[in-house]
């Protein structure tokens, strides 16, 4: 992904639950930069709009230049903060929810066990921690059955009298949406919709696919998982 | 999040690893792929490296004139763990400061949280300092937080990423500690 100009632009998220609050905090903090460089260049600064190819009638960023300033209680321009992947990124790699990466790398582990005999075997430095991050956030008891009502909710649903099923994907959600919804665990669409901001222009579509997924998942989830 | 990769490398074999049988010499090429797959840590588009799956492939050998070591294209399929802005995802934290938190999520451990992106909450000083909140539980040493990306930042030098956290959201912050 290309990073691109000097400046850039320090997006607020549309989703205010204390709006009043908060402009007055913003207001106090008035030209406070949070930024922190290890030595590097002072013209370095964080990506904030990368490129993507994915389409969504709520952004616009393509037109837009990147001189805008760091100081979010000044900056007009409100962009959307919303999960964008670059599509070249996609062509060769797939989103994994925590809990199908912690099958995988658990299946690794428990091969190491066999091959830590052989020291010029040599595992990632973050192998270790990648594992437990996985196994922590891995909430639910069957993968494969999550992925499948993420992917395919209308399976699940006696009620809709449908020949073709309708899928989450055939209305526009992409891989990273639905790993995100997996992961979060949400009790409810009105979390879905605010925790992945993208789906809202397609809330009329997606809230009856959703709550059947929901639904449908809340039995599989692990008994000791939490959310907030 | 977890990605899964696939991956096109060249990698390089030394003379003496070659084996005319050329099972030795898969042994050669697959430990010479974990070997930089471990040493090269992250990428910058793909995140930290976790682990690799399978090698799916192995093409012909190319020798090189002068030194005799021969490079195969070979490609392999690899989990990688990096975060994206707009993502929502559940961290620890590590580090309490008067003007925010760093939290830690999975191999990413410099993910600051500014006090200006904590709604509500109020930094309270002391040996084990915290931001507090009436209507939340608060945010200190260990807990864990569900936050927002705002952006990420990867440093070439250091192979490694940073990125700025918000809890600026609804249903976003930290989550209930556990009852002892």
């Amino acid at each position: 992904m290309e990073k691109n100009g000097k400046g850039f632009s320090m997006p607020k998220s549309s989703l205010k639950s204390t709006p009043s609050k908060d402009d007055s905090s913003q207001k106090s903090k008035e030209g406070r930069k949070v930024q922190f460089n290890n030595g590097g260049s002072p013209e370095e600064r964080f990506d904030y709009s990368k490129s993507n190819g994915k389409s969504s009638s709520s952004a616009d960023k393509g037109g837009r230049g990147n001189t805008a300033n760091v100081k979010a209680s000044k900056s007009k321009e409100k962009e959307p903060l919303e999960l964008r992947l670059n599509q070249e990124l996609l062509k060769n790699a797939k989103c994994l929810m925590d809990c199908e990466a912690a099958e995988i790398i658990q299946g690794i582990q428990d091969q190491m066990t066999l091959l830590s005999q052989d020291a010029t075997i040599k595992l990632p430095v973050s192998f270790h921690k990648g594992l437990q991050y996985s196994q922590a956030n891995a909430r639910y008891t069957n993968t494969h059955s999550v992925r499948r009502v993420l992917e395919y909710p209308s399976y699940f649903n006696v009620n809709v009298l449908t020949k073709l099923p309708s899928t989450l994907k055939k209305h526009g959600v992409v891989e990273g949406e639905i790993s995100v919804i997996a992961n979060a665990c949400p009790e409810s669409t009105e979390e879905v919709f605010a925790l992945v901001p993208s789906l809202k222009s397609k809330k009329s579509i997606l809230q009856e696919p959703l709550e059947v997924a929901l639904m449908v998942i809340k039995p599989l989830r692990k008994v000791d998982s939490t959310s907030v | 999040m977890y990605l899964k990769v696939k991956l096109p490398w060249n990698v390089i074999i030394a003379p003496e690893n070659l084996d005319i049988k050329g099972l030795l010499l898969q042994r050669a090429i697959l430990l010479k792929v974990l070997e930089e797959f471990a040493s090269r840590r992250a990428h910058k588009d793909l995140g930290y490296h976790i682990a690799v799956t399978t090698l799916e492939s192995i093409g012909d050998g190319k020798v090189r004139q002068h030194t005799g070591e021969v490079m195969f294209p070979v490609v392999f399929s690899a989990i990688t763990f990096n975060i994206f802005r707009g993502e929502v995802l559940e961290g620890q934290v590590h580090k309490v400061f008067k003007h925010g938190v760093f939290l830690r999520c999975g191999p990413m451990e410099h993910i600051y949280l500014s006090c200006t992106k904590m709604p509500g909450y109020r930094y309270v000083p002391g040996e084990n300092p915290e931001f507090i909140n009436e209507k939340s539980p608060p945010v200190g040493k260990d807990d864990l937080v569900r936050f927002m990306v705002m952006g990420t930042k990867w440093l070439e030098a250091d192979r490694e990423f940073q990125a700025l956290a918000s809890l600026e959201g609804d249903f976003l912050g930290p989550l209930p500690r556990p009852e002892i």
